[in-house]
C-alpha cells in the first residue's frame, strides 16, 4: 500500500525550503549581477524574433502580433506598455522597466519588450 | 491500472475538485504579471491522489483536469502552462514521497517549486525567449508559501479517515 508522508514538518523539509530558496537566489543573481553594457536601449521581439530596437528617448510605438495590439511609451529612463487589448493586461500591469535585463512580457501577443545594453543581448532568442 | 468502482468514483471526484480549484485560483490575480501563472492550488489534489492512490492515478487525474480546464477556458496556451506545471509538480512530488524522509510539507513545497519551474518553462517555450526566467526567483519564493499551504491542506485530507477508507 502507498505510504502516507508524515504530517508534522521535520528538518528534511527545511532542506527542501533551503534548496528552493538557493535556486531562487541563483536565478536572481543571474539578473542582478548581469553586467550593464553601454547605453540602454529597448528591444522588442515578437514570437522570439526582433521586430524593433529603439533608444531610451521619448517615443510611442504600436506593435501588432498574434491578433493583439500593444502600445508602448518610451522615456529617457524607462519603457512601459500604455495600452493593450490582451485579455489579462499583465503587460500593462508590469509598469515601467528601466534596468538592463528587465523585460515586459505579453504572452497573448507573444511580445517581449526588453531593456538591453547596446553592447550585447542578455537574452538570445531560442532558435526554432 | 485497474479501477474498482470506488476508486473510479474517487478519481472522478478528485478530478472535478482539481478543476474547481484551478477555476477558483483563476479568479485571483496571478502572483506575478505573467499570464497563465497559477498558484498551484490543484497540487493539493495531485499530492493527495499520489499518496492515497498512487502515481498512475494521480497522473490520470492531472491529465483530465488539464484537458478539461483548457477546454473550459478555451485557451490553448493555458494548456501548456498547466500541463508542464502539473507534470513537473507530479514528477518531483513522486520522487520526494519515495525519499520517505520528508513530511507532507516538504513534498508539497518541492512540488510547488517544480510547478512554477514548469510554468516558466512553458512561457519560455511559448515566447521563444528566456525573458520569463526573470520571474522565476519571485515565483520560487512564493512557492514556499503556497507549498506550505497546500501541504497543510493535503495533510488534513490524508488524515481524514473517510477518504482513507474510500482510497483503500
Ligand atoms: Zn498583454
Amino acid at each position: 500500500m502507498n505510504r502516507f508522508p508524515e504530517q508534522k514538518p521535520n528538518r528534511y523539509d527545511a532542506l527542501v525550503i533551503l534548496v528552493v530558496l538557493a535556486l531562487a537566489l541563483l536565478c536572481a543573481a543571474r539578473f542582478w549581477l548581469a553586467p550593464t553594457d553601454g547605453a540602454a536601449e529597448v528591444v522588442v521581439r515578437a514570437d522570439g524574433a526582433e521586430i524593433d530596437r529603439l533608444p531610451l528617448a521619448d517615443a510611442e510605438r504600436t506593435y501588432q502580433n498574434n491578433g493583439y495590439t500593444l502600445r508602448i511609451a518610451v522615456t529617457a529612463e524607462s519603457v512601459r506598455v500604455t495600452q493593450a487589448d490582451c485579455p489579462t493586461q499583465d503587460c500593462v500591469h508590469t509598469g515601467r522597466i528601466s534596468r538592463q535585463g528587465q523585460s515586459i512580457v505579453c504572452l497573448p501577443a507573444r511580445i517581449v519588450i526588453t531593456v538591453e545594453g547596446t553592447g550585447a543581448a542578455p537574452y538570445d532568442a531560442i532558435a526554432g | 491500472m485497474r479501477f474498482t468502482t470506488k476508486q473510479l468514483t474517487l478519481c472522478a471526484l478528485l478530478a472535478a475538485l482539481a478543476l474547481a480549484l484551478s477555476y477558483v485560483e483563476g479568479m485571483f490575480p496571478a502572483p506575478l504579471p505573467l499570464p497563465g501563472v497559477k498558484l498551484g492550488l490543484a497540487n493539493i489534489v495531485t499530492l493527495f491522489a499520489l499518496c492515497a492512490l498512487g502515481a498512475p492515478y494521480a497522473l490520470a487525474i492531472l491529465l483530465v483536469r488539464v484537458l478539461l480546464g483548457a477546454m473550459f477556458a478555451g485557451n490553448a496556451s493555458a494548456l501548456l502552462y498547466s500541463l508542464l506545471g502539473g507534470l513537473a509538480a507530479l514528477g518531483v512530488m513522486a520522487l520526494l514521497v519515495r525519499a520517505k524522509r520528508l513530511s507532507v510539507y516538504g513534498v508539497s513545497i518541492g512540488g510547488a517549486a517544480a510547478h512554477q519551474c514548469g510554468q516558466v518553462a512553458a512561457a519560455i517555450v511559448t515566447l521563444g525567449s528566456l525573458a520569463p526566467l526573470a520571474y522565476l526567483p519571485a515565483l520560487l519564493v512564493v512557492s514556499v508559501f503556497t507549498g506550505a499551504l497546500t501541504g497543510f491542506v493535503t495533510g488534513m485530507l490524508l488524515g481524514n479517515r473517510f477518504l482513507k477508507n474510500v482510497a483503500e
